[in-house]
């Protein structure tokens, strides 16, 4: 094997290697090196991308302005909420509460289940405690991939193997809360200090009790801080499940739209609104005493 | 020349910040000036700018009286003097000669200002005052990247580039370690020496004060206690600023 | 046994015992919380309830199983318009655009509810409005924007449009809360003006805050993107429902396959990026 040249020196970036600086010399003589602006190659890049995209989506602003009074005519419906939704009318009611507490079970139960399976994988991908470097990289990628997949998605696949209904929607919602915890957690993991863990290991406990004891203090009020971060994010994500059958809301917004009756939507919008409002009220109040 | 006649400042809330001031500092003068916090250190250096509006008495710099001055033609007489912050107040995100180009905006018109457009003249003229203080190389180099006394020295370079004939330092050595301090303080030195800046400097570093300065104001509560060249400072006078508390520094 | 558990009324150091005894008494604290949330969980497992899989579960299990694994490569690299490629580019195409038109849109609702501008009623009654927009969920945004612009990727760009203003004011407004004002003082003393001021001393400090924000949400975006063909407003997500319904498990593979590549690649160049406007 040939061994590697030291490498020391200040290595310039690929694009001043390309493209050399130029040198700008002082009435004095002095030199300094003057790195080519990046900022005209970007702009040509981003407008490229620009045109391309707008190209791809058939871009027409026109149609906006043409057609933009149905958007007007659909939000003014919208905004006229059917209250016989609220109490008005008993089967209504109970037909917009049912899916509502169906979604809010759905994401309770999905980032409680999901949270909690995240917090072990989080641990062993947390390259300061999991040393065998096999094992971190394979569960990383997984979870990459876990959270590259969309939950509607996941909610489609789980309502094809489970069968229409909220179960399908809490697994979709399991799957999701767990990549996303187990990737903020591994990656707060890996900022504690190891100091106490060293300092339990040296009077004998075994990887698992050093951990529980000396690390655990450290990662609960963040860990908790996320599990209730992903609940906020969770009771959207619950709320359109239904498109695919999956259960709760996303069924009485489908149905609703397949029959134009934008006032019983803006109902459901506006529960949706007020559950979103308070949950999330709720959770930042409970992170901020976390912090 | 800087002359204060009685220049006194009373703040909206009814504390002194300074009394009857007379003072005249002459061109290329080297000035320190010492007291605890809060005695009105800071509130002198920043009348003379007029980042505070004193409100008795008449200030004078260069023949033109500072409180007179409103709207435009304040703007062109804060060209003549730079001040330097203790925080350096650099967009930390641009890069070292950006920073020192703000400093000729004012003279710009508002296109060249709108699109960020420099003629090269500035441009030379900016690396020009980064290598006056010993940091042309890192002229492309944003200012996150760089140590406290180099980005103290890149502010001291953005001063520099809009010519000024005096200069303001607010604790400009105060978030610095000893030896950088020397370094920036030796800046400051040979800025004035050699293109007759004056410099007022405030300063907690007595030391640091005695050593490179040729001047000494010393202030406490908003009165001038002591007016002299350096090299008659002694301790007593010192104790005397200070309220006799002991000063924590080297001694002499 | 001695109940005193001040310090005051004792001259002599505390036991063993009474410090024991004057241990802070949280368990009624952590009772509660574990009450609460086996309530929560007891109440929501009411409606969940697993009803063994569906008729066809198992073999559907399998059907995408295999399909992931032996991905329709004919379809993968075709370059027609029902192609993998295509279909992602189209993708990405309305992340693109629909985050840049939501970033230029959020300027403005960032700064008008951004209570260090404006005055507070004001910014609440943006705020307000913004957690609006941010409620009303992406597909029902698309299912609106369908009826103006009907059923193709311009319906996805308008959508994703929308969708991005509440997350990006959000974080566009903690961009302009942490702008260092100090600049605008040395900026001041050097005698610039209103104009100047901002131009020199704001500017250059939340247009990089700014950029990282719109590539940050872009890679929410692209997720969001593939997810809207599901309501017919273009990209990858219509193909993949149908091939999905009608069981074409090696085509779902393709598309699957193409899209977590995707995904990966853009979740690396969005870190990178964001990086470097951070580092430099």
């Amino acid at each position: 094997m040939k061994k590697k040249t030291t490498e020391n020196a200040y290595k310039a970036p690929l694009f001043d290697r390309i493209i050399k600086p130029r040198t700008i010399t002082l009435p004095n003589g002095h030199t300094v090196q003057k790195p080519v602006s990046r900022t005209p190659f970007i702009a040509v890049i981003v407008l490229a991308v620009i045109y391309i995209s707008a190209k791809v989506t058939g871009f027409d602003f026109g149609i906006i302005i043409k057609r933009g009074n149905q958007l007007g005519y659909i939000l003014g419906r919208i905004f006229h909420p059917n209250w016989s939704y609220f109490g008005g009318d008993a089967a209504n009611t109970s037909k917009l509460f049912s899916a509502l507490f169906d979604t809010i079970k759905m994401s309770i139960m999905g980032s409680v289940i999901g949270a909690t399976l995240a917090l072990p994988i989080a641990v062993l991908s947390s390259t300061n405690i999991n040393k065998t470097g096999a094992v971190v990289w394979a569960l990383r990628i997984l979870l990459m991939i876990i959270r590259t997949l969309p939950t509607l998605i996941i909610a489609k696949f789980a309502a094809l193997i489970f069968g229409l209904g909220t179960f399908a929607g809490t697994i979709a919602i399991i799957v999701f809360t767990f990549g996303i915890v187990a990737k903020m957690m591994y990656e707060s993991i890996e900022t504690i200090d190891m100091g106490a863990f060293e300092a339990t290991e040296s009077f004998g406990a075994n990887k698992f009790q050093a951990f529980w004891s000396a690390c655990m203090p450290q990662i609960l009020p963040t860990y908790l801080s996320y599990c209730l971060y992903s609940l906020e994010m969770n009771i959207r994500a619950a709320a359109i499940l239904g498109y695919v059958g999956a259960g709760g809301l996303g069924i009485l917004i489908n149905e609703f739209i397949g029959w134009r009756d934008y006032e019983s939507l803006g109902a459901v919008l506006l529960a949706l609104f007020v559950v979103v409002f308070i949950i999330e009220n709720t959770s930042q109040y409970l992170r901020k005493k976390l912090s | 020349m800087i002359e204060f006649k009685h220049v006194d400042k009373v703040y909206p809330n009814g504390v002194k910040g300074l009394k009857d001031i007379n003072l005249t500092i002459d061109q290329g003068e080297f000035v320190a000036i010492i007291g605890l916090s809060g005695a009105g250190k800071s509130t002198l250096i920043r009348t003379i700018n007029r980042m505070i509006d004193v409100t008795g008495g008449q200030l004078i710099v260069d023949g033109t009286d500072v409180m007179t001055l409103k709207g435009r033609a304040m703007r062109r007489y804060r060209r003549k003097i730079g001040m330097i912050f203790q925080s350096y107040n650099l967009v930390t995100r641009a890069t070292a000669i950006k920073n020192v180009l703000t400093s000729m905006v004012p003279d710009m018109n508002f296109f060249r200002v709108l699109l960020g457009l420099f003629t090269k003249e500035q441009k030379m003229h900016a690396l020009e005052a980064l290598d006056k203080v010993g940091i042309l190389d890192k002229a492309y180099t944003r200012c996150d990247q760089l140590s406290g006394g180099q980005q103290q020295r890149v502010s001291l370079a953005r001063t520099l580039n809009q010519s000024p004939t005096i200069i303001l330092a607010d604790e400009p050595v105060a978030a610095l370690d000893p030896i950088t301090a020397k370094q920036v303080m030796s800046d400051f030195k040979r800025i004035n020496e050699e293109m007759n800046i004056t410099v007022l400097i405030n300063i907690h570093h007595v030391d640091l004060a005695l050593t490179y300065c040729t001047r000494v104001i010393g202030i406490r509560a908003g009165e001038i206690v002591y007016d002299g060249p350096t090299t008659s400072v002694t301790q007593e006078i010192l104790d005397d600023i200070y309220n006799g508390a002991t000063i924590p520094t080297a001694e002499k | 046994m001695a109940k005193t558990k001040s310090l005051l009324t004792n001259d002599r150091p505390l036991t063993i015992e009474e410090a024991y005894n004057a241990r802070p008494q949280l368990w009624w604290l952590y009772t509660l919380i574990v009450l609460i949330v086996a309530a929560l969980l007891g109440w929501s497992g009411t409606s969940i309830t697993y009803k063994g899989l569906a008729t066809k579960g198992l073999t559907i299990a399998q059907g995408i199983g295999n399909g992931l694994l032996h991905p329709d490569t004919n379809l993968l690299f075709n370059l027609t318009n029902e192609g993998v490629p295509y279909q992602l580019l189209q993708t990405v195409a309305i992340a693109v655009l629909g985050t840049i038109i939501g970033g230029i849109l959020a300027i403005p609702f960032s700064f008008l509810a951004c209570d260090k501008i404006v005055p507070k009623p004001v910014a609440v009654v943006f705020r307000a409005i913004i957690l609006g927009i941010r409620t009303i969920p992406s597909l029902v945004w698309a299912l609106v924007w369908i009826r103006v612009t009907g059923p193709n990727a311009f319906c996805g760009v308008v959508t994703e449009s929308v969708c991005s203003i509440g997350m990006i004011c959000k974080m566009y407004i903690t961009a302009i809360e942490d702008i260092d004002t100090k600049i605008l003082e040395s900026l001041d003393a050097s005698g610039c003006n209103g104009f100047q001021k901002i131009r020199y001393g704001i500017l250059p400090q939340i247009i990089p805050n700014f950029i990282s924000t719109v590539i940050y949400r872009f890679d929410i975006n692209v997720k969001d993107a593939t997810t809207l063909g599901i309501v017919g407003a273009g990209g990858i997500g219509a193909a993949l429902i149908q091939c999905m319904n009608s069981s074409r498990w090696s085509m779902v593979g393709a598309y699957l396959c193409g899209m977590i590549v995707l995904m990966i690649l853009i979740e690396m160049f969005s870190t990178k990026v964001r990086a470097k406007l951070a580092r430099g």
